[in-house]
């Protein structure tokens, strides 16, 4: 798979890349921030165009590159098919009335769950990677990371009691 | 002062409706600049003010083109770069120089007409290139590559004709030293200069814009063309952060150049009587000797002459180096056809570079230029 990058004067640069079937793509990433796209299909005489703006075409390299991720109402799910398929799934939480006034250590969420919480949102004030002395209080959004089945563990022992 | 404010007025109007319609806005700029000026309704006429802000159009303009110039990129095209260049250049610069003699202009004045004949506009075939969705054609950088040396002939042809008022030699010495200079500058004081441009202060605006003036300054106190001292400026301030300098210099840019081809047309003077007859002949062969250059250019570069269609309709439009060349050098007869020219060829090519697919089709069902079998 030949690829060549080109620096065009006034407009960008530019990717040509020509799959193993023969079919082409070019990818201009223009001064003004964004990315036109053209797929030639093998003996097709036109090729179809997409423009992306950044966010977008961010978005279209992660499904690419194979961290796919899948986003739901409160969790992510990511998968690096490049690390024998590692998938981590982040979701987030309301604490309610039963975890109110404890601290992460006296819970023992990791021991028990296996489940690490790496924030809490309380209000206007968001702490990243809380100390196992965090408390807890009613109201705070946390989110938890691990992998699928930890987080459903830590839904049954911690969140309902 | 109210002159220019109406001036702009009328322009933002204008940018907004063609924006609208996806057109070209310059053609529309030098029209209204004829509609308000001297020619029309004569509401609006140039004063100090505008004579400083047209000036300062001119000067960023050029200041761009000096940014865009990598010696290095052109090097590593330069196949391409020059057959394709020297075919637009001679055709073109060669029918525009036959024209305008045969016309009865002088010799100067038929360089002048020749190269704005020639010189196509950079920022509107860049625009319709990725506005029309082009840029994956392989006639696309062919495209791209002979704006780069248009815009050395630019370069070549203010070097002639602001060396023919002055001795030649001493002339040159003196830019040299000029280049020289901005170059030791841009070398020796680079880690400075990156310092001050990638401050998020009010510093990198306020070093842009007055360095860029003060250049143009400095170039008409020693008696040498600003346009030509500009961009060496820019070109040596390119091996620092060009980007940069970019962001810094394109609103300037942007509202000067406005003002620029507003007063373009505003100074057009038909009273001399208006040479529509030589206005549409000079169009039309404008259109037609770029046909020719596609053409060749297709055959030569790319193996099949269909490919020059694609060339020619996104070169037609001629712009805004044509009206820089007319303000610097052309006497109130050849700014008005320049004018002519401009707006003509710009609305145009406008449209052939929207439909140049429909334009082939066209070609191919009268048996001409087929596709070569591959």
């Amino acid at each position: 798979m030949p690829l060549r990058s080109i620096n065009l004067p006034g407009i960008g640069t530019k990717y040509e890349l020509e799959t193993e079937k023969g079919d082409v793509l070019a990818i201009f990433f223009l001064k003004n921030g964004n990315i036109q796209m053209y797929t030639l299909p093998h003996n097709a005489a036109a090729p179809s165009v997409a423009e992306l703006n950044p966010a977008e075409a961010r978005r279209l390299g992660t499904i690419l590159s194979g961290a796919i991720m899948e986003a739901d109402k409160e969790s992510v799910e990511m998968a690096f098919s490049a690390l024998s398929d590692l998938r981590i799934s982040v979701h987030t939480y309301k604490i309610g009335r039963p975890m109110a006034g404890k601290c992460i250590g006296d819970l023992q969420i990791r021991a028990k769950t296996g489940v690490t919480i790496i924030g809490v949102s309380r209000g206007e004030q968001n702490t990243i990677n809380p100390p196992p002395e965090f408390i807890f209080e009613e109201g705070d959004a946390v989110v938890a990371i691990g992998e699928t089945d930890q987080l459903k563990r830590f839904e049954h022992e911690c969140m309902v009691q | 002062m109210e002159g220019i404010v109406l001036a702009l007025l009328v322009c933002l109007i204008l940018a907004l409706l063609t924006k609208h319609l996806s057109a070209p806005v310059t053609p529309f700029y030098i029209l209204a600049g004829i509609v308000v000026g001297t020619s029309g309704l004569k509401i609006v006429a140039a004063d100090d003010i505008s004579h400083f802000s047209t000036e300062l159009g001119l000067i960023f303009l050029l200041f761009f083109l000096g940014l865009e110039l990598k010696p290095g990129r052109i090097l590593s095209n330069r196949k391409t770069f020059l057959a394709s260049g020297l075919l637009d250049l001679n055709i073109n610069f060669l029918i525009g120089f036959g024209a305008a003699f045969l016309l009865g202009f002088p010799l100067i004045e038929s360089l002048v007409i020749a190269s704005a004949f020639f010189i196509s506009s950079t920022a509107m075939t860049v625009a319709s290139l990725i506005e029309n969705r082009k840029l994956m054609m392989r006639e696309a950088e062919t495209i791209v590559w002979m704006m780069v040396f248009e815009d050395i002939v630019l370069i070549v042809v203010l070097t002639l004709l602001s060396s023919s008022l002055a001795a030649p030699a001493l002339f040159v010495g003196e830019i040299a030293a000029f280049f020289a200079v901005f170059f030791l500058i841009s070398t020796l004081g680079r880690g400075y200069i990156l310092k001050i441009m990638n401050r998020d202060d009010e510093l990198p605006v306020i070093f842009t814009f007055s360095s860029v003036i003060a250049v143009a300054f400095l170039a008409q106190q020693a008696g040498l063309p600003e346009s030509l001292m500009v961009i060496a400026f820019g070109a040596a301030l390119a091996t620092t952060d060009p980007v940069k300098f970019e962001i810094q210099a394109q609103p300037f840019k942007d509202v000067f150049l406005v003002v620029f081809f507003v007063f373009f047309g505003i100074g057009v003077d038909f009273s001399g009587g208006i040479p529509l007859l030589i206005i549409a002949a000079l169009s039309l062969l404008a259109i037609v000797s770029k046909f020719l250059s596609g053409i060749a250019i297709g055959h030569f570069v790319h193996g099949k002459s269909g490919a020059g269609i694609e060339i020619w309709a996104n070169t037609i439009g001629r712009g805004e180096f044509s009206i820089a060349l007319a303000t610097l050098y052309g006497s109130v007869m050849v700014s008005t056809i320049i004018a002519g020219l401009v707006i003509t060829t710009s609305i145009v090519g406008s449209f052939s570079a929207k439909y140049s697919d429909r334009i082939s089709q066209l070609f191919r069902k009268w048996g001409l230029f087929q596709k070569s079998p591959s």
